[in-house]
């Protein structure tokens, strides 16, 4: 059956790569990139190792410079004024996330020492709820960032990016460091349609459960499949 | 009191007590002649210059002429600082320059101007020694800072990239490294000050006092110069590693490779 969301018609996309080629030591790692994604969407890009999986992840960040071509978030483009902004309202999590602090608490409360968060400082109720939703546990807090495992740290990024309410997550392999139970838990979270996500994955059941995927070779955008929309 | 020359046949006497040491080297396996050969021809022809050049600065007394020698001192020192902090000397060479200069003529003119107060400003016996004496361990300092500023931001680029993620900018982002890098720069002397007098007697002090200064005026000085050292180098790390900021990141806050020596 022809399904087709109109709202995508009015809505724009919170993520638009326009003919986007980024160069590295001149090395091509990603030709005339084109494609959108739209709030509440789950995006997951695949390809082989080298493909330019992350590199899409990591020129969106601002952190490739752009040979050619335009990205745009909430249709704005990227650009050295535009992109702390752009950071500020996504949330990064990569395969072994940092946590840049000693204690889990101090991790959690990390970004709310820059000045762009620091008027929003969660509260100890906050902090719990977040942990409750991620299930970890709330003696968690005052454990040492270093002596957690690496689905824990996982998950205290993710709790790091919610507090923050960021609704973009961008994801390098998050789940491949995941048990079951962790895995279930992100898979939970990112069920939420408010929360958009663009993310790298080989994992068959997190590729199941995305909207979009990219397949990605040589830089290149091969294939783009829409689930329930093909 | 006048002090006692060492004139020629006793220089070459002294030139012979490194016989001692290369052949307890030697004895030992470690074949380091020239090595030895090199250091002590390059230290005595290098210094020897440097005689000849005081000798003749100190002579005219010329205000212009001291200015250049401290100009010459101060670009040998920025050349230096940026070739042993492994950074690229086409981009940071003015930052340096800036850094270096503005700190030791501040403190420089500071303890000549205000605190020795000689006839005249510019007398080469004081700014030529006392500038040269600031500005060598200004540059310690500063290849420490910049050293480990730039290592520690390559070595933890994921961590500095996560904050940057969660909404620093990248003075909030380097900020970590920025401190412990100025920390690690003034250590040396904060540790030096603590411990003068008690470790060793310092070079300047023994110098003033075989030159017949009274022990207490040679206190003086060596207290003098010390806050001189102190504040110069922080002041210059301070200002170096800031100004080094603009340069080092593109537009974006990523660390330009291409600043960078490969090692």
């Amino acid at each position: 059956m022809f399904r087709y969301d109109f709202s995508q018609l009015i809505t724009p996309p919170i993520i638009r790569f326009d003919q986007v080629s980024v160069t590295a030591h001149e090395k091509i790692l990603l030709a005339n990139i084109s494609f959108r994604l739209f709030a509440g969407e789950k995006a997951v890009l695949c390809g082989k190792s080298g493909s330019g999986k992350s590199s899409v992840l990591r020129t969106l960040l601002g952190l490739h410079p752009l040979k050619s071509g335009t990205v745009y978030f909430q249709e704005n483009p990227l650009t050295p004024e535009s992109v702390q902004s752009i950071r500020s309202c996504t949330a990064y999590i990569g395969q072994e996330p940092i946590l840049g602090a000693e204690s889990v608490r101090e991790a959690l409360l990390l970004p709310f020492q820059f000045k762009i968060h620091r008027s929003h400082q969660p509260t100890q109720a906050q902090l719990i709820e977040v942990l409750q939703r991620l299930q970890l546990p709330e003696d968690m807090l005052d454990r040492d960032s270093n002596r957690i495992s690496g689905g824990e740290k996982q998950r205290i990024a993710l709790a790091r990016g919610l507090l923050l309410g960021k609704k973009l997550y961008v994801l390098d392999e998050v789940t491949s460091a995941l048990d079951t139970d962790s895995k279930q838990v992100v898979f939970d979270v990112f069920s939420d349609p408010q929360l958009t996500v663009l993310s790298v994955a080989h994992d068959p059941e997190w590729l199941e459960r995305c909207d979009i995927v990219f397949d990605l070779d040589a830089g290149r955008l091969t294939e783009v499949k829409r689930h329930g929309n093909p | 009191m006048e002090t006692l020359d060492i004139k020629l046949p006793q220089m070459a006497l002294l030139y012979g007590l490194c016989l001692l040491p290369w052949l307890l080297l030697w004895l030992i396996g470690l074949r380091l002649s020239r090595d030895i050969g090199v250091g002590i021809l390059r230290m005595s022809i290098q210094l020897a210059l440097v005689g000849i050049y005081l000798k003749t600065l100190f002579d005219l007394n010329n205000p212009w002429l001291n200015g250049l020698w401290i100009l010459v001192m101060l670009l040998v020192a920025d050349f230096s600082i940026l070739r042993r902090a492994g950074l690229k000397v086409r981009y940071f060479v003015l930052a340096t320059f800036i850094a270096i200069a503005s700190s030791i003529l501040l403190s420089t003119a500071y303890l000549v101007i205000l605190v020795i107060q000689p006839t005249h400003f510019y007398d080469a016996r004081y700014i030529v020694p006392l500038a040269g004496m600031i500005l060598g361990n200004c540059l310690q300092a500063n290849v420490i800072a910049l050293e480990r500023f730039y290592s520690a931001l390559r070595k933890n680029e994921n961590e500095y990239t996560t904050f940057l993620m969660l909404g620093a900018t990248r003075w909030e982002a380097v900020r970590p490294y920025f401190r412990e890098a100025v920390k690690a720069a003034i250590n040396p002397t904060i540790a030096s000050m603590a411990t003068m007098g008690l470790v060793s007697l310092p070079g300047m002090m023994t110098g003033q006092i075989l030159g017949g200064s009274e022990p207490w005026l040679a206190v003086k000085y060596q207290i003098a110069i010390m806050i001189c050292i102190f504040t110069s180098a922080t002041i210059a790390s301070i200002i170096n590693l800031k100004l080094s900021l603009a340069i080092a990141f593109n537009a974006f806050d990523v660390l330009r490779e291409e600043v960078i020596k490969k090692p």
